[in-house]
């Protein structure tokens, strides 16, 4: 029975995962059962091609810039400093996670489009005298959006480091006469090195890879766009292939590259009590600190206000703030054909997927720190993958190995959505059930037998109480993240009535009378669905729900 | 046969021998202490008696019944863990009600017998508390509630005391002696701490590197240590090697570098044989007698009641003297004394 499990873990993992990744890489490279380089050659003599790496390139280390400078001083100031209103502001810095940066997108269509609510703003107020073009060929508002939704993830992940960090190693080298900068450097960077290298990566791997964003703002030129684009004539330009191979190698090397650094570091375990000293902060600082984070926190959330704001205008032309409030919109989420089927759908796919997530997950935690089977490691390093592999490649990937079988996304993409789903947030509950059972000693176990309890007895009143609250805490977030799942949503569902909520969200934004507002309503309802069950799977473990988004 | 036998157990994880043919006999109603330095295999020991390892030879008994290949949750043996192990998901009440639960007793039955055990280990005030909520010591006790409840025949005590600070271990100490009084359990006790051997065990076995060293009663190992390792975990103990020049009469004249020194022999001591000599520093006399020695004082501890002097002999060994403080006037340091130690406090050890 275990045995059979732990086998079904590895033949999932290996026919959903790695055979696609295996078939793209043959795709890309066997022409005419001949190994080749021709279809490089090819992609690369292409100057759209070209052009779309370049930009992609530019993107992610853009958006891993404007990161740094956002999310790391944001971490010392919270991990360092005592000021009023400290938890609640740490809080909201979880508001921009919630929104998918696409639908963020279409919200800020409208307040930065050429007579939108911004430039409108500036003129009225006599900053400018004609409108600015914001999102010019849609690149700075790609750039934006990801900035503003990502650099949660590097605060929370610095902030992680830093709450690990023994304030005494900083302490030692002051007490030596090592100034600020030499501290920083030389102690403080190098520790903290590992998890901003982790933390980098998987934000240059999302901007590159998000696809949403640039097809709301119809900016082409992004390897995304043009892989999503390749799809339709997958059979007959392989194009696509090169540069889902372009993805593959750049996350893998992150990927190990970032592995090493953390497994490199001896001082990420046994560490037996960390003293946080917290500095007080006051007079003018703290004024500045306000401001700072006061500044950040409104520009982060102006895609959740657009996006509002939206839902409920009636009309919103040439105006600063809508003219007319009404409900409509909401009632027509409900009444329309298409978003009705699409909340269906989305919610059927993800209860699905959650459920085959809450399984495989707990069983694949279990076999990672409760048995001593072989292939562990590889089994381990399969489930963790599908963090660093975007949604786009896996995607592609099926779309490729599995057109004219009876699984052909474009009959019935139904169960490869939920397969695509589960494989995609696998990570998240394995490792929180991992941890659980790792926080599990084993001799609250024995102490069960030792008093005369069977093993189902043990498990059922020990074992498995201890570690449910992550595994339903991974669950609950893994659907609501499935819901709003967007890249394999966009790629896979082919007609309508197999929309995913994301990609009717997509479809009903382009349509030009209330398109936009019933999207946003959709949006607004994703989004309170997500920061719910962020907020229900934080009371579910004591453990903050930062965890989830730290890597490595 | 005692209430639990360990007969010739040896257990090795890879190259390591762990435990080699190891052998202990628990009587009832006592207090037996399982004493060595960590690394000795006394935690080993425990997890076979538990059941939670399995030895590669030997056998273990509860009574006359051989439970050696006997799942954990069968044997009737209770433990208290290192870390207590309380299950942080459920109050006072429920870790303790558990082991009735899980055995299928009637609910009257578990209240009134939760409720009493309880009252024994002085937590009813904390029935409906988290174990998180609780301090160490009432952690300490739910640990042991837990344990005695379902009555076992022979309940283990893993350093139960290791996790507490030192008056808080005082007091526990004397709690757990209580609770055994009171309940007649027969205790198993781990610890690695001598003093809580001597002051709290019936018996002591002294285990070092997976062999038994020595069993005994604490006053026995400590005044007739049967070798070296024995002599030394429990004390200070100054040893001089020397070589049996004569015997007679259950006395034997030891040539030593510092004389020629009478002890009370054991049987297996021979002419001519080389041998150790040992003695407690506590036991010394300031007198001309049997056994004088004489010493330079190099340097003089304080402790409050007595004082420790290093010092070292005409020969050159360093040796050990301890004097309660009343004493002290004839200890200065950089003087010369002269000391002598009687026949019964010279212990021989044959083998080096």
């Amino acid at each position: 029975m275990k045995k059979a499990l732990y086998l079904f873990c590895f033949a999932f993992l290996i026919y959903f995962f790695v055979y696609p990744l295996g078939h793209i890489l043959s795709q890309s490279f066997v022409v005419g059962g001949k190994f080749s380089l021709a279809i490089f050659k090819s992609a690369l003599g292409n100057y759209v091609v070209r052009r779309s790496i370049l930009n992609s390139f530019m993107l992610g280390i853009l958006v891993v810039i404007s990161t740094t400078v956002t999310g790391v001083p944001l971490a010392f100031l919270f991990a360092r400093y005592r000021f009023p209103g400290k938890n609640l502001l740490r809080a909201l810095f979880f508001l921009p996670l919630i929104a998918s940066p696409f639908v963020g997108a279409i919200g800020m269509m409208q307040l930065l489009s050429r007579f939108g609510s911004i430039n409108l703003f500036l003129m009225k107020a006599g900053i400018i005298h004609h409108p600015v073009s914001w999102i010019g060929s849609g690149f700075l508002g790609i750039f934006i959006l990801e900035t503003l939704h990502l650099y949660p993830i590097m605060f929370l992940n610095i902030s992680s480091s830093l709450n690990n960090f023994d304030i005494s190693a900083e302490e030692a080298s002051y007490n030596l006469g090592g100034s600020f900068a030499t501290t920083f450097r030389r102690i403080t960077f190098p520790l903290l090195m590992p998890g901003y290298f982790a933390a980098a990566s998987i934000i240059f791997i999302w901007a590159l890879t998000d696809l949403g964003t640039p097809l709301v703002f119809e900016f082409k030129d992004l390897v995304s766009v043009q892989i999503f684009n390749s799809i339709k004539d997958i059979n007959t330009n392989p194009q696509g292939y090169a540069l889902v191979f372009f993805v593959i190698l750049i996350t893998l090397m992150l990927f190990i590259l970032a592995k090493r650094l953390i497994e490199k570091r001896p001082y990420a375990s046994g560490r037996t009590s960390v003293n946080v000293v917290e500095k007080d902060l006051g007079g003018r600082k703290r004024l500045l600190a306000y401001a700072a984070v006061g500044l950040l926190l409104f520009l982060s959330l102006l895609p959740h206000m657009s996006i509002i704001l939206t839902s409920i205008s009636k009309r919103w032309f040439f105006t600063i703030f809508p003219a007319e409030y009404t409900g409509e919109f909401y009632r027509t989420v409900f009444n329309h054909r298409l978003t009705r089927t699409g909340i269906v759908n989305s919610l059927m796919l993800s209860s699905v997927s959650t459920l085959v997530d809450v399984v495989l997950g707990f069983a694949i935690g279990f076999f990672l720190a409760r048995t001593r089977l072989k292939g562990r490691q590889i089994l381990d390093l399969l489930v963790m993958l599908p963090l660093a592999i975007p949604g786009i490649v896996v995607s592609f990937g099926y779309f490729s190995l599995f057109s004219n079988t009876p699984l052909d996304p474009r009959n019935n993409p139904m169960v490869l959505l939920v397969i695509s789903y589960s494989i995609r947030r696998l990570p998240y509950l394995v490792r929180s059930t991992y941890s659980s059972f790792q926080q599990l000693s084993e001799s609250l176990e024995e102490a069960s037998y030792s008093v005369g309890a069977s093993v189902m007895t043990t498990f059922r009143r020990i074992t498995f109480p201890l570690v449910s609250p992550g595994l339903f805490a991974g669950g609950v977030l893994a659907f609501s993240f499935s819901v709003m799942e967007v890249s394999s949503s966009l790629i896979l569902a082919v007609r309508e009535r197999h929309y995913p909520i994301a990609k009717v969200i997509y479809t009903v934004a382009g349509r030009i009378t209330d398109g936009p507002y019933v999207a946003c309503a959709l949006g607004v309802l994703g989004m309170a669905l997500v920061g719910l069950s962020y907020y229900a799977s934080s009371r579910l473990v004591a453990r903050k729900i930062g965890e989830f988004f730290k890597i490595g | 046969m005692g209430i639990l036998t360990v007969k010739d157990v040896s257990k090795s994880f890879g190259q390591a021998k762990v435990l080699d043919n190891v052998s202990i006999t628990v009587e009832e109603d006592e207090i037996f202490f399982i004493l060595g330095p960590s690394g000795c295999g006394k935690t080993t020991l425990l997890r076979i008696i538990t059941g939670f390892l399995t030895p590669d030879s030997g056998q273990v008994y509860l009574g006359e019944r051989d439970i050696t290949g006997l799942a954990p949750a069968n044997r009737n043996i209770g433990m208290v863990f290192q870390n207590y192990a309380l299950w942080p998901h459920m109050t006072v009440w429920q870790n303790v009600a558990y082991g009735l639960e899980v055995k299928k007793v009637a609910e009257d039955m578990i209240k009134s017998k939760t409720d009493r055990v309880l009252e024994i280990t002085k937590l009813a005030p904390f029935r409906d508390k988290f174990p998180p909520h609780l301090s160490g010591g009432q952690q300490q006790r739910v640990a042991l509630a837990r344990a005695i409840i379902a009555e076992p025949g022979v309940l283990l005590l893993d350093e139960p005391l290791s996790n507490l600070d030192a008056k808080l271990r005082e007091e526990m100490r004397s709690e757990i002696k209580r609770i055994q009084k009171d309940t007649g359990i027969t205790m198993i006790y781990v610890t690695h701490d001598q003093k809580e051997a001597m002051s709290l065990g019936d018996r002591i076995t002294v285990m070092n590197e997976g062999r038994i060293m020595q069993t005994g009663a604490p006053v026995e190992l400590y005044s007739r240590p049967s070798n070296r390792f024995v002599a030394s975990f429990l004390g200070d103990v100054n040893i001089l090697p020397g070589k049996v020049a004569a015997l007679s009469g259950g006395l034997a004249e030891i040539e030593t570098s510092e004389g020629r020194l009478k002890a009370a022999a054991g049987g297996s001591i021979s002419c001519g044989q080389d041998v150790e000599v040992a003695f407690r520093p506590e036991n010394v006399l300031f007198r001309r007698g049997a056994n004088s020695m004489k010493c330079k004082i190099t340097g003089i501890e304080y402790y409050g009641e007595t004082f420790r002097a290093d010092c070292l002999t005409p020969s050159g060994k360093a040796i050990q003297l301890k004097v309660f403080a009343g004493e002290s006037r004839r200890l200065a340091a950089g003087s010369e004394v002269e000391f002598d130690v009687e026949p019964q406090h010279l212990i021989l050890f044959g083998e080096k």
